[in-house]
C-alpha cells in the first residue's frame, strides 16, 4: 500500500530509528534463542552422542555431571535382564590436570567403554583409527588455549598420573567453563580412583525384538534403589535441570523476551505517533469512503513494514554475530531454522504494537473533515 | 439550539446548487447529513431514494463509497503522496478491483491540465492546483454526488473560477449532482439554485436563471 508505505517513510529519522529498534529486537531473540538452543543441546550432549537405549544412574542423579559410583553388580544384574544386548560404562568426574609447564587447571574428566556409541568421544580400540592409542586422552580445539600446549601428542598430569594427549576433537568444547577431556574407561577410572569394576553410569543396548519400555520397566523392578531411564529421559532431566534449576535458561529466556518488549514499545511509539500526526488523513480516508478494513490495512502495513526490514536487518546482523559467538562461547547453537522461525514473533510483535495505532483510526470521526 | 431546523430539501439530479448563509447557518451540518457524516435528530435523509438515517456506519461507508464524494476547503490531500498517487487512492477506496486505476487517474490529472505536475507533491503545488487535483480524485470511480465545502476560499479569483467551471462541467457533461456550500457570490453564476440558511433554517431558495 502506497499510503502505508509513504507515510511511514515520510519522516526518514523516525523511520530508521523504528527499523533499528526492531533490528535490534530480532538480533537479542535469535542471539538468546541461539544461546538457549545451544545450552539445552550442549546440556545433554554426551547423552545425546550415545547408542544406548537405557541410562542406569544413582538414585536422584539431576545431570550427567554429577554422577555417583554405582553398586558393581549393578552392571552384572542388568546385563542378565532379558532383552539386554549390550552393556556398556560411563563415567565423569572433575579432576586436576597439570601441563608440561606447570600450569595446573580443573578439568572434567570423562572415561567411556568403546561400544557407548560411535558418535561419543572415546579413544577407538583398533590400531587403524589415526595411530591413536587405547590410552589416549582427547581434548575439544575450542579449549586449545585453556590445554596450554604446544604440540601433539603431549605428556600431562592427571590427578598426579600420567597422561598422553594426543588428539583434538571437535564439538565437544566446555559447557562448565572447564574443558572436557576423553579417554577409555579405563583410563579414567585410574586417574580418577575408582575400581576397575566401579561404574557410575551403565549403558544398556535393547534387542530388536524387545520393547524399550518393558525392559525398562524390569529394570526398575529388579533395580529400585537406582534410577533407570531411557536416553531420552536422562537427557531430558540433564537438559531440565540446566535450563529450570539453576535458573540459567530462564536468564537466558528473561532476555530475550525482553527483547521483545523493547521491540514492541519501539514499534508502538513509532506507529502511534505516525497515526496521530496523520490521524486527519485517516478521517479523509474515511469520509471518501474508505471501510474500517482499508484503514486498519494501512495501520497494520506500516507497522509490518518496519517489522519486515527490521527483520531482515536482525538476521543479517545475527549470523555473522553468532559465528564470531562461538570463539568465545564454543556450545552456541543456531539451528538454520532459528532465525527464520524468530521472524513469526518479531512480525506478531508488530502487529501487536500496532493495536492502538489501528484503534485510533479506526475511531476518528470522518466528520472532522469539515472543521477548520 | 439545533443546527438545523424544519428544514426540508431536495437535490435534483444533474444539478448545481449552491447553499449560502452566515457562519453557523447551518450549512456544514446540512452537508454533513448529506454526505452520511452526521444523523438528524429528527427527519429522515433520502440518498437516491434510500432513507440513509438508520443505516448502520458500515452501511453509510458503502454508500459514500458507490455514491458520494467530497471536496474540502482545505484541499486535504495526502501530504506524502504525488498528484497522481493522491488520485489513485480515490480509485484504490471506490474501485479496488479496478487495474487501470493508475493510468485512469492520469487521465484525470490531464483533464484538468495537470499533465506535467503528475509526480509533485501537495508541498509542490499552487493552492489552485491542489485543490484540482482533489477534485480528481474526489471524482475517482466516478460517484453521482459530488459535496463541496468552500471549494474556492483559500484561491485567487482567477484559480476559484477555474474550479468553479470544473464542477459546472461536471454537472452539464457527466450529469452529477453537485452541492456547493460557500460564501463566494461568483457561484451564483454557476449554480442552478440557491439557498439561504439562516439559524438552521431555509430563509430563502431561489432557482438562477
Amino acid at each position: 500500500m502506497k499510503l502505508a508505505w509513504q507515510n511511514i517513510i515520510h519522516d526518514r529519522a523516525r523511520f530508521s530509528v523504528t527499523v533499528l529498534g526492531v533490528c535490534f529486537a530480532v538480533f537479542l531473540m535469535i542471539f538468546q534463542g541461539s544461546l538457549l538452543a545451544g545450552f539445552l543441546r550442549a546440556a545433554s550432549r554426551l547423552i545425546d552422542a550415545s547408542d544406548s537405549d537405557i541410562w542406569i544412574a544413582s538414585r536422584g542423579v539431576q545431570a550427567f555431571e554429577f554422577g555417583t559410583v554405582l553398586d558393581s553388580r549393578v552392571r552384572e544384574m542388568a546385563a542378565g535382564i532379558p532383552g539386554v544386548v549390550e552393556t556398556g560404562r560411563v563415567c565423569m568426574a572433575f579432576a586436576v590436570y597439570r601441563t608440561p609447564n606447570g600450569t595446573q587447571q580443573v578439568v572434567a574428566l570423562v572415561g567411556a567403554d568403546p561400544n557407548v556409541g560411535k558418535r561419543f568421544p572415546v579413544p577407538n580400540m583398533t590400531e587403524s583409527a589415526g595411530g591413536t592409542s587405547p590410552e589416549a586422552v582427547l581434548y575439544d580445539v575450542s579449549d586449545r588455549k585453556q590445554m596450554d600446549l604446544t604440540s601433539l601428542p603431549a605428556e600431562v598430569e592427571i590427578n598426579r598420573h600420567r597422561a598422553s594427549i594426543e588428539r583434538e576433537i571437535e564439538g565437544y568444547g566446555a559447557f562448565l567453563g572447564v574443558p572436557f577431556l576423553f579417554t577409555s574407561y579405563r583410563n579414567a577410572t585410574r586417574y580418577m580412583g575408582f575400581g576397575p569394576q566401579d561404574a557410575m553410569y551403565v549403558l544398556l543396548r535393547v534387542s530388536n525384538g524387545y520393547q524399550v519400555s518393558d525392559v525398562q520397566q524390569n529394570l526398575r523392578q529388579r533395580l529400585p534403589e537406582v534410577d533407570v531411564l531411557t536416553q531420552s529421559e536422562f537427557a531430558h532431566k540433564s537438559r531440565m535441570y540446566w535450563t529450570m534449576k539453576t535458573g540459567a535458561g530462564g536468564a537466558i529466556l528473561t532476555a530475550a523476551v525482553l527483547a521483545f518488549l523493547i521491540g514492541l514499545v519501539v514499534v508502538s511509539q513509532t506507529i502511534y505517533a505516525n497515526t496521530m500526526e496523520n490521524i486527519e488523513e485517516y478521517a479523509t480516508l474515511k469520509a471518501l469512503g474508505a471501510s474500517q478494513t482499508f484503514v486498519a490495512r494501512i495501520v497494520l502495513s506500516q507497522a509490518l513494514i518496519c517489522g519486515v526490514l527490521g527483520s531482515i536487518l536482525g538476521l543479517v546482523a545475527a549470523v555473522p554475530s553468532i559465528g564470531y559467538a562461538k570463539s568465545l562461547i564454543p556450545w552456541i547453537y543456531a539451528p538454520w531454522w532459528l532465525p527464520a522461525v524468530m521472524v513469526v514473533p518479531s512480525l506478531l510483535m508488530c502487529a501487536l504494537a500496532s493495536i492502538a495505532s489501528v484503534s485510533s483510526a479506526l475511531t476518528v470521526e470522518p466528520g472532522r473533515v469539515f472543521r477548520a | 439550539m439545533p443546527a438545523l431546523r424544519d428544514v426540508s430539501l431536495t437535490f435534483e439530479r444533474g444539478t448545481l446548487t449552491l447553499v449560502m448563509g452566515p457562519s453557523g447557518s447551518g450549512k456544514t451540518t446540512l452537508l454533513s447529513m448529506l454526505g452520511c457524516l452526521l444523523s438528524p435528530d429528527e427527519g429522515t435523509v433520502f440518498v437516491d431514494g434510500a432513507a440513509v438515517n438508520q443505516l448502520t456506519e458500515p452501511e453509510k461507508t458503502t454508500i459514500r463509497q458507490k455514491k458520494i464524494s467530497f471536496v474540502f476547503q482545505a484541499f486535504r490531500l495526502f501530504h506524502s503522496l504525488t498528484a497522481l498517487d493522491n488520485v489513485a487512492v480515490g480509485f484504490e477506496i471506490r474501485d479496488p478491483g479496478e487495474p487501470r486505476r493508475m493510468e485512469m487517474a492520469r487521465e484525470l490529472l490531464l483533464q484538468f491540465g495537470l499533465g506535467d505536475k503528475l509526480h509533485q507533491e501537495p508541498n509542490e503545488l499552487s493552492p489552485g492546483e491542489k485543490q484540482r487535483v482533489a477534485i480528481a480524485r474526489a471524482l475517482a470511480g466516478n460517484p453521482p454526488i459530488l459535496l463541496a465545502d468552500e471549494p474556492t476560499a483559500s484561491l485567487d479569483a482567477k484559480a476559484g473560477k477555474n474550479i468553479c467551471e470544473i464542477l459546472r462541467n461536471q454537472v452539464n457533461e457527466q450529469g452529477r449532482t453537485v452541492v456547493v456550500v460557500s460564501h463566494d457570490p461568483r457561484w451564483r453564476e454557476f449554480a442552478d439554485r440557491t439557498i439561504t440558511l439562516c439559524d438552521g433554517q431555509v430563509e430563502q431558495e431561489a432557482k438562477n436563471q
